[in-house]
């Protein structure tokens, strides 16, 4: 009998002494689960999935970073508020077409070796000449030439701009302009490879908030706490000792394991299964509508008929937006159709996508097909990915069923997303939905990439002088009134021209356990792990 | 010593006469990957603001930018020097990806395999001694439905029962415990190499965290080596040899075990072999929903975003494991039935 309770006494004791020690450990590790896999540690080689994305924000540091603002009660990142990250301070001269960054004295890579300006001036000089995507997206913010970059001294760094551009400084807060360790870095480069591109997708050289623990492309990734890192809120490390990014693929198996809490959180869930999670109230549920992100219904307007803008309209009239919102997302976002503009003029011009006065009206969307010479309507495709197929295939049916009833017989066509892809790119598909993302939402950013030129963006091949005129004259304008004007312009025109119709911004929702705190929507759409932590 | 040597030299002819139909399975993906729709250099190039410029590189990093033919003998020397490409979609070489992954893939397969046997087996021979009576009936019945439900919905059943509402299974995301560490790799083979270093609470997670996919699996072959092991013990049981031995008053279980069951197994030996081959290429949806880090989850992803090099990788590696094991089931039967070798 003695003997039996000193037994339990024993075991009790060895295990509430192990408990709290792995409870702890426990506490301290996030554990993030995702459908997608990280496939570089480079985010600037071809090909980076947004997840790579996302873990570069964690290793590396930029010279600044996105602040953030509460919309509609929710922590979402702010272009107008560029904090330093890696530099202390910054100092834009009153023509804008200069910027000072000094930087940390007491910043270190994660190999111990003080960041200095020539790695600045090496990662910078990288982003704009070395073959990768960096280039073409610091284009956009008028950064083009190694040239503009100067190091002043071991800690001061100036960056020089032809024109005044808005978009300069938050370009180099996205996740490209990445401040490499450039002596770690040269030390693997080759004459062939300058840029140690090669040896950079599978290494990190950075100063960022974590190291990489382990990298197993497809399936795992593990960081680490870098403890000397102090650019966080209160110029402290980051909360979490551990992240854990796991691939799974089915996106129900995500659903349980955060719901029975063996997961901390996931962001990429079916719509109806955040919905399910959400009625349950046993985990924190985050709803962000992507306020940088449109789906819409494209027409190749170089395409009969869609060539024609009274058969846009038409569709435009034609479609059930309610019932589609509701199949495709159930109801979780922002729509963008609804609104009423008191005299046809667009509301607001500081802003891009607006909601766009738009409801359904059969008979009006007949007559404008008969005045386009189309009294019994045609035949098309609507053609969507499969990746998206969970919400586009309700979206499509709902429109098949609607477009019918004014005349307009539709074929649905599902492709694979290479497939889908190569045919935007070419320029060959009629009529299909997809959805774009700006990392820096300004009005003008989005009428620049999506509405004009052959690039692949202009999903809609438009091709119209105004848009195109007021479009990059928005660019450089420095006057704020001067600016909205152009902006209402703009959105009036794109109205009228309807070169496809925007339907929603979907929703992100973040999935976490309750004791998780911090959350904030990022431009990349992932988690900025830095700004989380546990309760 | 000289059916040793007359085995081996068999086998060896055997190998050689597949190499033609190696390389037709090379070319013939070579040549069916490009045939496809869509252009991998466009999917890749899907970053914001990739433009015409970012395509041609990606383009020209996978050699696309030569012609077809060009392109083919570059790849059939890159194979020649063990060089399978790199993959995009992970960023990392095909070899290092298919060799970490490939165990993952014949662990699953294996373990499902012998579940099934031991189900399939003793299922058959059941059913074969009492042809159409209630137990054959209730065979059939398992049969069926192991066939006609597909493996994600068992899949998915099993996961929403034993880890969503028992909680018995562990959460069912890959091949260890995200929290606890892997053995030393040895094998890659986890049940192995965990034994191997002696960690045998790891060997136990990882046992745990096999039992679902691997059930999943088994579930979907117990019925063809079900069906044949009751087929040939049928005509095993009906044969001379058998009614020779019953007029000797042997007793019945050896009657079954050692004169029927050792016959009808050669044709279950067949089918096994051509089992395994189709499941560590039809497993791929079991590893959807496991998480699994296999081949075949890995080579579907590629093939989706029309990655070339991963998915002529894994055919060329499905093709040579199919020649391997069709090498090894002739071999067997050469030992078993020494009548076969006879040339």
């Amino acid at each position: 009998m003695t003997i039996l309770r000193a037994a339990a006494l024993g075991a009790v004791l060895a295990f509430s002494a192990a408990a709290p020690a792995l409870a702890q450990t426990r506490a301290e590790t996030l554990r993030h689960v995702t459908g997608a896999a990280i496939n570089t540690l480079d985010p600037t080689m071809p090909g980076s999935t947004r997840e790579a994305f996302g873990l570069s924000l964690l290793t590396y540091d930029r010279l600044v970073s996105m602040g953030r603002k509460q919309l509609n009660g929710k922590w979402v990142f702010d272009l107008d508020a560029i904090k330093p990250e890696l530099a202390e301070r910054y100092e834009v001269s009153p023509d804008g077409l200069k910027i000072t960054f000094y930087l940390r004295k007491d910043a270190k890579f994660h190999d111990g070796t003080p960041v200095t300006t020539d790695d600045v001036k090496w990662s910078l000089d990288r982003a704009v000449t070395a073959n990768s995507l960096a280039k073409a997206q610091l284009l956009t913010g008028s950064l083009t030439s190694a040239d503009q970059f100067k190091v002043i001294d071991a800690h001061t760094l100036e960056v020089t701009l032809p024109k005044p551009d808005k978009l300069a400084l938050p370009n180099l807060a996205t996740v490209y302009p990445i401040i490499f360790n450039s002596k770690a870095a040269k030390a693997k480069a080759t004459a062939e490879d300058p840029w140690a591109q090669a040896w950079l997708k599978e290494n990190t050289a950075g100063s960022g908030a974590y190291t990489i623990e382990s990298f197993k492309p497809g399936e795992t990734t593990i960081v680490r706490r870098n403890e000397a890192w102090n650019r966080g809120s209160a110029e402290k490390p980051a909360w979490f000792k551990r992240i854990i990014t796991q691939t799974v693929p089915e996106a129900a198996t995500r659903a349980n394991l955060v719901e029975r809490g063996d997961a901390d959180i996931v962001i990429d869930l079916q719509a109806n299964d955040a919905a399910e999670l959400e009625k349950k109230g046993k985990l924190k549920v985050i709803s962000t509508p992507q306020y940088n992100a449109i789906t819409f219904i494209s027409f190749n307007n170089t395409i009969a008929p869609f060539d024609k803008v009274e058969v846009r309209r038409a569709i435009a009239m034609a479609l059930p937006y309610d019932d589609m919102f509701k199949a495709a997302l159930f109801g979780r976002g922002a729509p963008l159709f609804g609104a009423t503009w008191a005299d046809g003029k667009a509301p607001t011009g500081e802003t891009f996508p607006i909601p766009q006065p738009l409801k359904v009206n059969l008979d009006d969307a007949k007559k404008l097909l008969a005045s386009a010479g189309f009294p019994d309507g045609f035949s098309t495709t609507f053609s969507f990915n499969v990746g998206q197929a969970g919400t586009a295939e309700p979206m499509a049916a709902l429109l098949k069923e609607s477009l019918a009833k004014i005349g307009i017989k539709v074929d649905i066509q599902k492709l694979p997303d290479a497939q889908m892809s190569t045919l935007i790119n070419e320029k060959k598909l009629p009529f299909f939905t997809e959805g774009i993302v700006a990392w820096l939402p300004s009005m003008d950013y989005f009428y620049r990439n999506f509405y004009i030129g052959t690039i692949r963006w202009n999903y809609s091949s438009l091709n119209d002088p105004q848009i195109t005129e007021w479009a990059q004259a928005a660019r450089f304008e420095q006057d704020k009134a001067k600016y909205a004007a152009y902006g209402k312009d703009l959105n009036t025109r794109h109205f009228e021209l309807m070169p496809q119709v925007p339907l929603w911004q979907p929703s992100q929702d973040a999935v976490m356990a309750t004791t998780l705190d911090g959350y904030v929507y990022q431009f990349h759409r992932q988690i900025d792990f830095r700004d989380l932590s546990r309760k | 010593m000289n059916a040793i040597v007359g085995t081996a030299k068999r086998a060896l002819r055997r190998f050689a006469s597949s190499l033609p139909a190696l390389f037709g399975v090379v070319v013939f993906t070579f040549l069916l990957m490009r045939v496809l729709p869509g252009d991998p250099a466009v999917f890749f190039a899907s970053g914001p603001n990739a433009g015409e410029e970012e395509i041609a590189m990606i383009r020209k990093e996978m050699g696309l930018d030569k012609p077809i033919a060009e392109q083919l003998v570059r790849y059939l020397g890159d194979i020649g020097s063990g060089n399978l490409g790199r993959s995009l979609t992970t960023g990392q070489p095909v070899l290092a990806d298919l060799k970490s992954r490939l165990p993952a893939s014949l662990e699953l397969t294996f373990t499902a395999l012998f579940i099934a046997l031991l189900t399939a087996v003793p299922l058959g021979v059941t059913a074969a001694l009492r042809p159409n009576s209630v137990v054959d009936n209730i065979v059939r019945f398992i049969c069926s439905l192991g066939v006609c439900v597909p493996t994600f919905v068992s899949g998915l059943l099993l996961i929403y029962a034993f880890y969503y509402l028992l909680g018995w299974a562990p959460d069912p995301t890959g091949r260890v415990d995200i929290f606890s560490s892997t053995p030393p790799q040895i094998t890659g083979f986890l049940l192995i190499d965990f034994a191997v270093a002696g960690d045998w609470e790891g060997w136990r997670a990882a046992a745990r965290q096999l039992v679902l996919p691997a059930l999943t699996m088994a579930l979907f072959v117990v019925a063809p080596l079900a069906r044949i092991t009751r087929a040939s013990m049928l005509a095993a049981l009906g044969s001379d040899f058998v009614r020779t031995a019953r007029s000797l008053g042997l007793s019945k279980l050896k009657i079954v075990v050692i004169y029927a069951l050792r016959n009808a197994l050669l044709p279950v030996l067949t089918i096994a072999g051509i089992v395994f081959s189709t499941m560590l290429g039809a497993n791929v949806l079991v590893e959807k929903v496991f998480s699994w880090p296999g081949v075949a989850s890995y080579a579907l992803d590629a093939l989706l975003s029309s990655d070339y090099a991963p998915v002529q990788g894994f055919v060329l590696l499905m093709a040579s494991i199919f020649v391997i094991v069709n090498l090894t089931v002739d071999v067997l039967y050469g030992i078993a039935d020494p009548r076969v070798s006879i040339e």
